[in-house]
């Protein structure tokens, strides 16, 4: 079973990496996540807002809300300094991490 | 359609946030379910299909609202009681056991100066160990990722808590003491004021802000080429 912290990191990165190419609300940024992981990571409501305002307080993203072309009010979220500054390490941990499991499965498996 | 907005208003009626915060959630969520619900009706799904599928994002709105709860006050009292109250304190209950110690341990007596005001004491051996203290509850606080101002407010909290605690019974006095037969001379409570505020305030005061801001200043200057040194990894990254 994956583990809680492994869970709340891999979420985290895809918002963070997602947020990168530009400001996106709530249902648009849960959809592009699903899309571009073909359906590998989907966020419910329940499980997208609270880490959406747990990262807002830690000031890595940054929501405001915008009015649309068909005049909805939607919250859009964007990534700040700080999280483009978190980003960085976090790639590298998550690319080592499946670097070494990546060895290691192939090494049990030869 | 289902009003999504009164649905999720009457779910997460109980969530413990300021009014416009609470407004703000419910829009947002609603205008997720809204979204969810009609791309789902665009997809070919009956209408009634497609708000039950809506609906199943949210398994159990009480632990959703805790979860909001949590993420939007959590972290912030987290951090707070990690970069003020819990230096604050500490700093607070070495200075106070300072206070009562050190003058028996090393024998000193008061020091008393003469002034306008009248005369007032010092505790010596304590004014001398409290820029240590404030340095701890400085550095406590630093470590804890606080902003410089919480860090000094961190580092002069022993005080704060004694003023604090003097503001509640001042007044208190004031009323009790004529009730209970003592005579309050009101022109003397100014003099008073100012005595008790030097010995026991501004002095100390003064004393723990200066370990205090010798820390800030240090980790000030450590933060600032930690900064400069990650916004060079990232751009060799």
């Amino acid at each position: 079973m994956i583990g809680a912290g492994i869970k709340r990191g891999t979420a985290e990165l895809a918002v963070l990496s997602v947020l990168q190419e530009g400001p996106l609300h709530g249902y648009e940024l849960a959809r592009r996540i699903e899309q571009q992981t073909n359906g590998a990571l989907r966020f419910t409501l329940a499980a997208l807002y609270p880490m959406l305002y747990r990262m807002e307080q830690q000031r890595w993203i940054r929501g405001s809300w915008e009015t649309s072309a068909n005049g909805r009010k939607r919250r859009c979220y964007r990534l700040t300094p700080a999280g483009k500054k978190k980003l960085t390490p976090l790639r590298r941990e998550w690319e080592e991490l499946f670097g070494a499991l990546q060895r290691l499965t192939k090494a049990a498996h030869a | 359609m289902p009003d999504w907005q009164e649905l999720v208003r009457r779910r997460l009626s109980g969530l413990a946030l300021d009014a416009s915060e609470k407004e703000e959630v419910h829009a947002e969520l609603a205008a997720h379910l809204e979204e969810s619900y009609g791309m789902l009706c665009r997809n070919g799904l009956p209408e009634k299909e497609a708000a039950e599928r809506t609906m199943e994002q949210v398994s159990d709105w009480r632990d959703l609202q805790a979860k909001i709860l949590i993420a939007r006050r959590g972290e912030f009292m987290r951090k707070r009681a990690q970069q003020l109250w819990i230096p604050g304190f500490l700093a607070f209950i070495l200075s106070t056991f300072f206070l009562m110690t050190l003058p028996k341990i090393l024998g000193a007596h008061p020091r008393t100066v003469e002034s306008v005001a009248g005369t007032i004491l010092f505790d010596v051996p304590w004014l001398a160990a409290l820029p240590f203290i404030g340095a701890l509850g400085a550095y406590l606080s630093s470590r804890a990722g606080a902003a410089r101002t919480i860090v000094l407010l961190a580092s002069v909290f022993p005080v704060l808590a004694l003023a604090a605690a003097l503001m509640l019974m001042f007044p208190i006095a004031m009323i009790v003491d004529p009730i209970i037969g003592n005579h309050v001379d009101f022109r003397n409570v100014a003099t008073e004021l100012l005595k008790v505020g030097t010995s026991w305030f501004f002095v100390p005061g003064a004393a723990l802000l200066t370990g205090g801001l010798v820390v800030s200043l240090f980790f000030g200057l450590r933060s600032s080429q930690q900064t400069r040194w990650l916004d060079s990894e990232a751009k060799d990254a």
